[in-house]
């Protein structure tokens, strides 16, 4: 197709534009990317054990989709437990009452959380600042009032309930490592998707709307659309990681959905550097990492989290991948080198 | 092209513009000068869509298009520079003209291309973000990215407040390298640059226009322009 002319706007109906991803000049992506994430966990597999860094890698897929709303597209949810709760029930569900497929089931989840996203993003993306957020959080209090009480008959309200998975040829979730190899495949795929589309017109877009959304309809975009898009994206991928959870567990219980666990997600994304994938998944990892083990040494750890959130908020508001980008290009600069690649 | 009849508008209970009519040719650029609080401004964000008129109504190339959304106006080829020289502050140059050009349908290196034309030095800073551009780039980065596409119309608020003469200068050099291709409404304080561009001087005064000059030699007199502001 000429070049020129994929660049036409697709649209019929006047406003609804729609920028075509595919023909979109992309910037390269490395495969260095994917074997500095992956050398990164298989580091840390022999000190920390094959199903905790598992455990690890599904939060810091979570964390990248909440990143693409928050960090990329500047919209603070409270409510992104809800797309993971989802995932994790739908796909549980699937399995226990349906076909022990694993496969089927993660697409299921994925489906589920994807089209939850479609049907209340609908109501949510015309909100924005705290109304977006409470309202995010409202529907995840409603989710997780769900599972507990009126669905009580299929979902065992908080007892939970177990998810034993088929083994499906290659695919045995009942091994160990074999769940942290999937698990680490679909890392690796959810950042290679999110990078593309981070960097394409469409991210370029969601970081304008991030800026100032009216100046961004002045350049004739239907921003609600685009919004939209983003936040059913961010939920689907949380839909995979809650999926992802169930697997590891082999459990799904209301806690998946449980409204105060969005403080966690929050927490990595701005511990790691909000707007920046590398930042969700080093987030992701230090957050596991108090989380599981400050506790041990410390027994009200959680406090050690405020003060840390009060030290990011006042000194290091890019977080720790943003801080390190900082200094790099800073080194960078003065050797009169190229920039690290955002 | 651009026609308004007896245009009212109000913020809240208090009525800004009171019955406005003008009209502006194809290839003409008009002036919009007046005090603070004349109500310009006002006036070019009705013409976007940004205000919704109480009443009256704003027809261009014969359509109506004060009910318009601001993205239905772009589409039309109308492009709006603000008065604060927001650029996308955390996007690179390149991106912000990237941004315009996904919109417009134009190439990417084509809109570059126009851009880096009308203003060179842009080329060096494409990947610099545009949040670190002096207030002069930014200015020219924003009329440049207005031209990205096929404008038809430019709604320009205040280019030159606030700007170096040198960079007053540039920008003046830009616009009237636009004429007779697009049409424009400026407003502008700077009555050297309405000396020089306006083929159409409307005067503003407290919501109303007080007096509309389209004799080039009333244009030129620039002291008996001073008055009014």
């Amino acid at each position: 197709m000429d070049k020129e002319k994929v660049y036409k706007l697709n649209s019929d109906k006047g406003n609804e534009l729609s920028v075509p991803l595919k023909n979109a000049p992309m910037k390269e992506h490395g495969v260095i990317d994917f074997l500095v994430i992956a050398a990164g966990f298989l580091l840390i597999t022999p000190i920390l054990s094959a199903h905790r860094v598992t455990d690890f890698m599904i939060f810091c897929i979570f964390v990248m989709s909440f990143d693409l709303m928050y960090g990329y597209m500047g919209r603070l949810s409270f409510g992104h437990m809800l797309f993971l709760g989802t995932g994790a029930y739908c796909s549980g569900l699937f399995i226990r009452y349906i076909s022990g497929n694993p496969l089927l089931a993660i697409l299921v989840g994925i489906f589920m959380a994807g089209l939850l996203a479609m049907l209340i993003g609908l109501v949510i993306v015309r909100t924005t600042g705290a109304c977006f957020s409470l309202i995010n959080l409202a529907f995840n209090q409603i989710g997780f009032f769900l599972v507990l009480s009126p669905l009580r008959g299929i979902t065992r309200g908080e007892d939970g309930f177990g998810v034993r998975v088929s083994s499906f040829g290659f695919f045995n979730f009942a091994n160990t490592t074999f769940k942290f190899w999937f698990v680490l495949l679909c890392l690796l795929l959810v950042f290679y998707l999110l990078k593309r589309v981070t960097t394409s017109p469409y991210g370029i877009l969601i970081r304008s709307i991030k800026e100032d959304e009216t100046r961004v309809k002045f350049l004739g975009y239907n921003t609600f659309f685009y919004k939209w898009l983003t936040f059913v994206l961010a939920g689907g991928v949380g839909g995979l990681a809650g999926t992802l959870s169930a697997l590891n567990y082999n459990f799904v219980n209301p806690n998946m959905m449980d409204v105060h666990s969005n403080v966690g997600v929050v927490f990595a994304s701005l511990i790691g550097g909000a707007g920046n994938l590398y930042g969700a998944l080093v987030g992701g990892v230090v957050y596991m990492v108090i989380s599981n083990f400050l506790p041990i040494y410390i027994h009200r750890w959680e406090m050690f989290l405020g003060f840390s959130l009060l030290i990011i908020v006042f000194k290091f508001r890019k977080g720790v991948w943003g801080n390190i980008q900082d200094i790099w290009e800073y080194i960078q600069k003065r050797k009169g080198a190229p920039r690290l690649a955002a | 092209m651009l026609e308004i009849k007896n245009l009212d508008v109000a913020y809240g209970h208090a009525k800004a513009l009171h019955d406005i009519s003008l009209n502006i040719e194809t290839g003409q650029m008009a002036f919009l000068i007046g005090r603070n609080g004349a109500g310009k401004t006002t006036l070019l964000k009705t013409i976007i869509g940004l205000l919704k008129p109480l009443k009256g109504s704003i027809t261009y190339q014969g359509n109506e298009i004060s009910s318009l959304s601001p993205e239905e106006h772009y589409l039309k080829g109308l492009r709006y520079v603000a008065q604060e020289k927001k650029v996308f502050g955390n996007l690179t140059v390149r991106e912000n003209i990237e941004i315009a050009a996904y919109a417009s349908g134009e190439p990417v290196d084509i809109a570059l291309d126009k851009i880096t034309s009308i203003y060179p030095k842009l080329k060096d800073f494409l990947k610099t973000k545009a949040g670190q551009l002096s207030g002069g780039q930014r200015q020219i980065l924003l009329v440049g990215r207005a031209l990205v596409g096929e404008p038809k119309l430019l709604l320009i608020d205040e280019p030159t407040q606030g700007l170096a003469a040198i960079v007053i200068e540039e920008i003046v050099s830009i616009l009237s390298g636009l004429r007779d291709k697009v049409s424009a409404v400026i407003v502008e304080q700077n009555l050297a640059m309405v000396n020089r561009l306006a083929d159409r001087v409307h005067i503003l005064k407290e919501g109303k226009v007080a007096r509309e000059i389209i004799d080039k030699s009333e244009i030129s007199d620039t002291r008996g322009l001073e008055e009014y502001l």
